[in-house]
């Protein structure tokens, strides 16, 4: 990758450096999103999105700015310099603060995510008549309404400057796909069943990303299970061992781990949107989040991540840092400022969604490390429970301790084998409790990099792209089957 | 020349760049937004961006191709036409597709565009907060929020003739008023920035923040609930995303199927779409395919009335155009003849809801949603806020809630909608009988 906009950096630079800042860095971002999508039988989508600008950062006496362009002449450089520094003096009117950190680094780099295929090899016919395919493969009965495939491509390249001298380059690509039937049962009820994951999947890579989704495989059995939901019982209430699938248990690592352990969060910085954490930093070391099962590491660097990077948003380079180890809490997710504030680790989990968001904490690649056996085995050792897959709804308060999933299909277990199948069979629990109770975690054979594209945070809202790698897992004695109108 | 005037010119160069489609959209999306973003009494985030985003979708027949850029220049716009034509030949169609709008007569939009707003500098914002800071500091409470300033722009021009765009200014200040283990909140919005008053917010959120030093418990169960309309706009939700054509007619998962034209709701709730109601800065038209919005009564006196429907719907499903993005992008619920504290002073024992969290609709065709409260949950005592609570976890259908329902007299303008980004002008609601199904351990 040529590095395109040094000249016009070091005129930002510059330009900040004289309005007053006494650090300052830039970001040039150039975007991509090629995004397909069919249903029924018609392409409703075909966009290809593009976008490139700038987010510049000034450091004023411990206060930040932040100012996005996408105008590119030199008179919107030295405006974007002057009103990022102009915003970092505005912040310095309040006295009583914590001063942010300045960094010191010099950084050279470059970084490119790895794939195996060039999504530039696969047409747009080809990607269409792929999901047309897959899509007509899920209408299997005559109440089948409705089926749908998609894929998304993700391409951005960034080039970081700072006024410590660094230059960091970077391409970086990511995959999903995703398909689901909907089918209408004989009281009108309908039902969907899709995935794979609770969207799709989603990692690092090229196209070989959404070939490796398999929707045409996968298509018919979705089929299958949404005629059958749609007649099936709602699942009655009862106390149960619960075996979540890796599309359901990402995403409660996701709402109930990875939220939880933000540090700007737990710091009360994201109080009035995003909430705060049950967990905070005084109990790192002491606080008990969950089982010995239970060892959560972030890694940045992941193979197939979705936030995997050569360096965060602001120039920090990925380790693997554990966050939970045997159900103790280590380490949170953290950005610089944060990390200094409370003398924790760097997770390079500073992200901005694109050139006009400010970077801040994100979750970003974080694994539920694999144990032993294979989902049939774990069914097998299971008495009397349910498994559950597919996402229909979520819900989880601001501390990140008492959360509602609604799943999109149950299994009944009956003396290790599955049986009859429930629709809308929701589980509730408290965050510590419900880890607490943990007692199966599966091995490497069910382990999936699973990624989410649209994880929400900020002011404005800010949508970034994460990772929660796992198996399958077992919880003992989970309260399922909750009613809506209890 | 106006921001919209620009943007419009620029959406015509692009058409005129596509004229060999069969038809064409371009719609210029222009947004210059500020934040600062503050916590523990400080500034934490302090932002500001501008961009620019171009749209063309290119149609070959029913094939289509969209494309979108932020560069305007020459070379990029031919960039652009290539590459949407290139998509639209290449993609099979959607039979859905009928045709773009034709044009038609737009209302002029009301007053949408304030100077105070548009021009407010980083450093007004921040003067804005130093009192509020004050006012936090003497409670001995800490703080979360922001306040923000925005000019939104939106041009369509499309190959049949349409011509739509506007422009509006947004203003907002979030509060969350935090003590040891209770909170408070409050908040402003609307397109006048001078007409932001820290002080109210800061009070509103002080005095709930210090009702109660510890929260308290309370029985799960079913009350009469008082939802402020931060609350009550999170559960009207239940309703509106399933009030598109395409929700009903094709989807067919809308709580509307079947009860079209009946009695479902108090005869007290009213829900009209109403682009120009005095609290609103939106555009006469929608703002994904140009064609002028109708004010529609939805839900009239309790009695399910219309859904919305956009361009391609209306095509797709033979039913009349109502010119919206596919919900109720302007819902105004009429109020009620009672004042706010009215309200409360009828309610012997009850619950005030501030503001509620991560609201899911369950089960869509008995609009029924669960969510988790927060940021103040406080018991009513005959007549009077009394102690602060726990959160609750509730799990209501808002067809059943709504059935017995009355408003405040007041209506406010709603904090934009995350996934839609549009508002609602609302009052308080005092719902009879809401499931408080849960409570949790915090405040």
């Amino acid at each position: 990758m040529k590095a395109q906009y040094a000249a016009g950096a070091a005129r930002i630079l510059d330009t900040a450096n004289k309005a007053g800042a006494q650090y300052a860095d830039v970001q040039f971002w150039t975007l991509r999103q090629e995004d397909v999508s069919v249903r029924n039988g018609d392409v409703r989508n075909a966009s290809d999105v593009s976008s490139a600008g700038y987010g510049v950062r000034a450091l004023v006496d411990g206060a930040w700015g932040f100012f996005g362009s996408d105008r590119f002449d030199d008179a919107s450089f030295d405006a974007a310099a002057a009103r990022a520094t102009a915003l970092a003096k505005s912040g310095t009117k309040v006295t009583d603060r914590i001063p942010a950190v300045q960094p010191t680094e010099k950084i050279v780099a470059h970084y490119e995510t790895p794939m195996t295929k060039d999504p530039a090899s696969i047409g747009l016919s080809a990607r269409a008549n792929m999901l047309l395919t897959a899509e007509r493969a899920g209408h299997v009965a005559k109440n089948v309404i409705s089926a749908y495939a998609f894929l998304t491509i993700y391409t951005t390249s960034k080039e970081f400057y700072s006024t410590t001298g660094s230059a960091i380059t970077q391409v970086l690509r990511q995959a999903g796909a995703g398909c689901g039937v909907s089918a209408m049962g004989r009281d009108k009820d309908v039902q969907t069943r899709g995935g794979p994951g609770d969207f799709g999947l989603y990692q690092g890579g090229g196209f070989e990303v959404v070939e490796r989704a398999g929707l045409l495989g996968i298509m018919p059995e979705y089929g299958r299970e949404a005629v059958l939901l749609a007649d099936a019982p709602r699942l009655p209430s009862g106390v149960r061992d619960l075996i979540l699938d890796g599309s359901v248990l990402n995403l409660q690592m996701h709402e109930s781990i990875g939220h939880a352990l933000e540090l700007d969060r737990a710091l009360g910085w994201e109080a009035n949107f995003s909430g705060v954490s049950w967990a905070t930093p005084d109990q790192v070391g002491k606080l008990r989040y969950g089982s010995d099962l239970l060892n959560i590491y972030a890694d940045n660097a992941l193979p197939l991540g979705m936030a995997t990077v050569g360096y965060d948003d602001e120039a920090v380079k990925p380790a693997r840092v554990p966050l939970i180890e045997r159900g103790i809490l280590r380490a949170f997710l953290s950005s610089r400022d944060t990390a200094a504030e409370t003398n924790l680790p760097q997770t390079a989990s500073t992200r901005a969604q694109d050139w006009s968001t400010v970077p801040m904490v994100r979750m970003t690649n974080i694994v539920l490390a694999p144990h032993e056996g294979t989902l049939a085995s774990i069914v097998a050792d299971t008495k009397d429970g349910l498994y559950v897959a597919g996402m229909r709804s979520w819900s989880i308060d601001d501390h990140r301790l008492n959360f509602q999933f609604g799943p999109q299909i149950g299994y009944e277990i009956k003396n290790g084998k599955r049986g009859r199948i429930f629709k809308q069979p929701t589980y509730t629990g408290v965050s510590p409790h419900f880890w607490g109770s943990l007692d199966r975690v599966g091995g490497h054979e069910d382990f999936v990099v699973w990624g989410t594209p649209n994880c929400g945070k900020g002011e404005p809202e800010q949508i970034g792209r994460t990772t929660h790698a796992c198996s399958v897992a077992r919880f003992r004695k989970v309260t399922t089957g909750v009613k809506s109108d209890a | 020349m106006r921001d919209q005037d620009r943007a419009l010119s620029l959406a015509e160069r692009v058409l005129k760049a596509a004229a060999g489609a069969d038809q064409a959209q371009v719609s210029v999306a222009v947004s210059d937004a500020s934040y600062a973003r503050f916590a523990r009494n400080y500034v934490v985030q302090n932002l500001a961006s501008v961009s620019t985003q171009i749209t063309l979708t290119y149609y070959v027949g029913k094939k289509s191709g969209s494309v979108s850029t932020d560069d305007a220049s020459p070379a990029s716009i031919a960039r652009m036409v290539a590459a949407a034509r290139a998509i639209a030949q290449r993609v099979p169609p959607d039979n859905g597709f009928v045709s773009l709008p034709k044009p038609a007569a737009i209302a002029t939009a009301a007053r949408s565009y304030y100077d105070t707003t548009a021009d407010a500098t980083a450093d007004d914002r921040v003067e804005k907060l130093l009192p509020l800071f004050a006012r936090m500091k003497t409670s001995d409470l800490s703080s979360s929020g922001f306040a923000t300033t925005q000019i939104n722009t939106v041009a369509i021009a499309n190959s049949l003739g349409v011509r739509a765009a506007f422009t509006g200014t947004m203003s907002g200040l979030q509060l969350k008023a935090i003590a040891e283990r209770t909170s408070g909140f409050a908040e402003f919005y609307g397109p006048d920035f001078s007409m932001l008053d820290p002080q109210a917010v800061a009070e509103r959120a002080a005095m709930k923040a210090t009702l109660s030093r510890v929260p308290a418990n309370l029985k799960p169960g079913t009350y009469t609930v008082l939802l402020e309309p931060s609350a009550f706009a999170a559960a009207l939700k239940a309703l509106t995303e399933g009030m598109g054509a395409g929700d009903v007619l094709e989807d067919k998962d809308s709580w509307m199927v079947g009860r079209i034209g009946k009695r479902v709701f108090s005869p007290n709730f009213t829900l009209r779409d109403d682009w120009s109601h005095p609290l609103f800065a939106n555009a006469p038209f929608n703002t994904g395919d140009g064609a002028p919005t109708k004010k529609l009564t939805l839900i009239d006196r309790g009695v399910a009335k219309h859904y919305v429907s956009s361009t391609y719907t209306a095509n797709k499903y033979h039913v009349p155009n109502t010119g919206h993005p596919g919900f109720p992008a302007n819902g105004v619920v009429e109020p009620g003849t009672r004042s706010r504290e009215a309200l409360l002073a009828s309610i012997e024992r009850g619950v005030l809801i501030s503001r509620t969290w991560y609201e899911r609709v369950v089960d869509p065709r008995a609009a029924a949603i669960t969510g988790i409260t927060r940021d103040g949950v406080y018991l009513i005592e005959n007549g009077k806020l009394t102690k602060t609570l726990k959160n609750f976890r509730y799990f209501v259908s808002m067809i059943d809630a709504l059935k017995d329902v009355e408003f405040s007299n007041a209506q406010v303008l709603t904090e934009p909608d995350s996934d839609t980004s549009y508002s609602s002008v609302l009052p308080d609601a005092k719902i009879a009988k809401y499931n408080l199904a849960a409570q949790t351990s915090f405040a």
